[in-house]
């Protein structure tokens, strides 16, 4: 009851114009921290997940009393014989305690430090309090920011500007590199904040479609601006900013390497909410507004995520991508409740080899941590020519007598890419999306246009542009329906 | 100047009434100036500083352990017409320094009104808060004894700071005492079974009804 008359009352209406331009100033100062933190925290757990798989019991050998359920080191029937730590209750052997009479088990131990220092017992005490509605938890800050962007619609009228400026502009912004439009004019932050809160309107993925979506949506403006109000505007704008950013991978690896010489290992006891907080709110409505238009492939409802990473490796000029892991996949053999999903792997367009990696079996969920290597060959670091380049990860069921069902796939524009930020590689959430079809048929040109298809609904006030995502290779003609 | 290179963001927020002094003692904290000018907050604003902590076992010795803090410290307008937004941010908040002005009894008094706000908008009943009488430098003008300003942190049983942003006394003190509560909070709600309910002097209730009850509602 109090958030919610808190959370109406707070609007910046009442403030000045002057006066709310300093307050966002504050908020953006905020969400600039906050990103950073938010990559600090998704490092952490990034690192406990690993602690936990390495220790995870394998399938090939039977969970028994005998060995260190961290480790995997046998136990003697004397000697060493193990105890069972008082967090997980698995049987331990004295190498993975941390702590004196009170100890716990690496994990354990790990867990609870994560909790500490990621600021999750301070959410969870909020939450006792505050009920959180969303599956997120949302800052104050943020929200008003939010809010204010969408006022913004309302109140800005914005000057049309040269598409690449806005673009570039839009890179800035989205890296959370705030920092950088100080030399800006304010007139550029307004335009700025006009332009996210346009770019809303496209939502669905406009961070597949880069420039050739600019000109779309200029001249498709007029239509666009009357129907507005997409639910998944905002939790969309997050996905694109989440998807630029991120500590870089080698030294994700170096962390993780850290945390291998403290001799932990792991067990899955707990689910780690690792991402969840940035994922799970759009998973739904993005997924959902694909399957109005775009089921037209399989039976199997594309559902879960996919986790990646990317980074580009400069002493061997490649591009590194890293399958993590998936989470509550569809199952390929709805039947008999099975999956054996696998991950392949291209860079589009062009024929690059594909990257497949291994089956794993009986999950819906899951680990694999490979790690691909693209050459400069295919993907050059030069901006231009990454231009409509991307990546497509699709997850497959690898089914009996080699039939393949496809689970939902993955697509990440690497145009868009800042190969030379570090900040921006890192594991990332992907929500799976089903096949963009290519029903249409017809001309396929080489570039890398992009297919817009617009739908109304019956009411008239829902605007779909669906299909932004990138479409197969081969529909590159732009369309209008 | 941030990156990701620490161990633990703390969020802190300095509330009270306007004219107190919030944002100089932020500012003294932060970068050990000190500004005379009063320029009104709008809304909200916050600093940033890194600390080293140093954590200590229940019983106050330091078991040498050190963790690299990045402190968030939000200072809020204390003018009323910014009030809505303001108390919105209560809620992100891990620890509260509440002040008054030394020299303003009505500072004093309204120290209250402000427990009642945080109470109602803070993360919890009964968070982490130090009181802090500002503008300790003015010896002349002082208007709220020390003794009267006392009884009422004891009250709270909340710790009490005399500090001046224009000497800087006591303001370093005053954050980490903060700093160190929340810390111990953190630990007290992780560990849920509290493990040991001591550091007595850390009970922050605000109701002071039932002095047994545990700190946090965990």
């Amino acid at each position: 009851m109090i958030t919610d008359c808190c959370c109406s009352k707070m609007d910046l209406t009442s403030l000045q114009a002057l006066e709310r331009e300093r307050v966002l100033e504050v908020l953006r100062r905020d969400k600039q921290l906050r990103t950073i933190e938010e990559d600090r925290i998704r490092r952490m757990k990034h690192d406990l997940q690993e602690l936990r798989r390495r220790g995870a019991k394998s399938f090939a050998r039977q969970y028994g009393e005998r060995t260190c359920a961290r480790c995997q080191r046998p136990l003697g029937k004397f000697w060493n014989s193990g105890e069972v730590c008082s967090g997980c209750s698995h049987r331990i052997c004295s190498k993975c305690r941390v702590g004196a009479a009170d100890w716990k088990c690496t994990v354990c131990y790990a867990y609870r430090e994560v909790k500490f220092r990621s600021g999750e017992w301070f959410l969870e005490e909020k939450a006792k309090k505050f009920p959180v509605t969303t599956d997120k938890y949302e800052m104050v800050g943020e929200k008003l920011l939010k809010s204010y962007n969408v006022l913004s619609d309302i109140s800005v009228v914005p000057p049309t500007p040269p598409p690449y400026l806005l673009s570039d502009y839009q890179f800035l912004s989205r890296s959370g590199d705030l920092k950088n439009s100080k030399p800006f004019t304010k007139s550029m932050e307004d335009l700025m904040v006009s332009f996210t809160s346009h770019i809303k309107k496209i939502s669905t993925s406009q961070n597949d479609v880069r420039g050739d979506l600019l000109r779309v949506d200029s001249s498709q403006r007029e239509t666009c601006s009357h129907y507005t109000q997409m639910s998944l505007s905002d939790t969309d704008i997050n996905k694109t900013s989440t998807l630029f950013k991120g500590p870089s991978l080698p030294n994700l690896f170096k962390k993780s390497k850290d945390s291998d010489l403290e001799g932990s290992s792991t067990g899955a006891e707990e689910e780690t909410s690792c991402g969840s907080e940035y994922s799970g709110g759009k998973r739904g409505s993005s997924s959902s507004m694909m399957s109005l238009d775009c089921g037209l492939i399989e039976s199997i409802v594309v559902a879960g995520e996919l986790e990646l990473a990317l980074a580009y490796n400069t002493h061997t000029s490649r591009l590194e991508i890293t399958v993590g892991t998936c989470r509550n996949l569809s199952y390929g053999d709805t039947k008999r409740k099975k999956c054996r999903p696998y991950v392949k792997l291209y860079v589009l367009p062009g024929n690059s080899s594909k990257m497949k990696t291994t089956v794993k079996k009986n999950t819906t969920d899951p680990v694999y941590n490979e790690v691909f290597k693209v050459k400069r060959e295919i993907i050059h670091i030069e901006r231009h020519l990454l231009f409509g380049k991307r990546l497509r990860a699709s997850v497959w069921h690898s089914g009996t007598l080699r039939r393949k069902v496809f689970l939902g796939e993955v697509l990440f524009p690497l145009d868009g890419w800042r190969f030379e930020d570090k900040d921006s590689q890192c594991f990332n959430w992907y929500p799976l999306c089903p096949k963009a079809e290519s029903s249409e048929g017809g001309a396929v040109e080489p570039d890398g246009e992009v297919l817009v298809r617009v739908k109304f609904n019956s009411q008239g006030e829902l605007m779909q542009l669906s299909s932004l995502n990138y479409l197969q290779e081969q529909d590159s003609r732009r369309q209008i329906i | 100047m941030t990156d990701g290179d620490y161990d633990y963001l703390i969020k802190l927020l300095a509330l009270g009434d306007s004219g107190v002094g919030k944002t100089t003692f932020l500012y003294r904290y932060t970068d050990n100036k000190f500004n005379p000018k009063f320029i009104t907050t709008v809304g909200i604003d916050f600093r940033e500083k890194r600390v080293v902590y140093t954590a200590s076992n229940p019983n106050g010795a330091t078991t040498g352990k050190t963790f690299k803090v990045h402190l968030q410290l939000w200072d809020t307008a204390g003018q009323e017409r910014f009030r809505s937004l303001t108390t919105a941010f209560f809620r992100d908040a891990m620890g509260f320094l509440l002040m008054f002005d030394l020299t303003s009894q009505q500072s004093f008094l309204n120290v209250r009104n402000w427990m009642s706000q945080l109470q109602a908008n803070a993360y919890c009943e009964n968070p982490d808060i130090v009181l802090i009488g500002n503008k300790a430098d003015l010896a002349d003008q002082r208007e709220v004894q020390e003794k009267q300003a006392k009884e009422l942190a004891d009250k709270y049983g909340i710790p009490y700071f005399e500090t001046s942003a224009a000497t800087g006394v006591e303001v370093d003190k005053a954050v980490i005492t903060l700093l160190d509560l929340v810390m111990k909070r953190m630990e007290q709600c992780v560990d849920k079974p509290p493990a040991e309910p001591a550091n007595g002097n850390g009970a922050t209730k605000l109701g002071e009804a039932q002095p047994n009850e545990k700190k946090c509602a965990c």
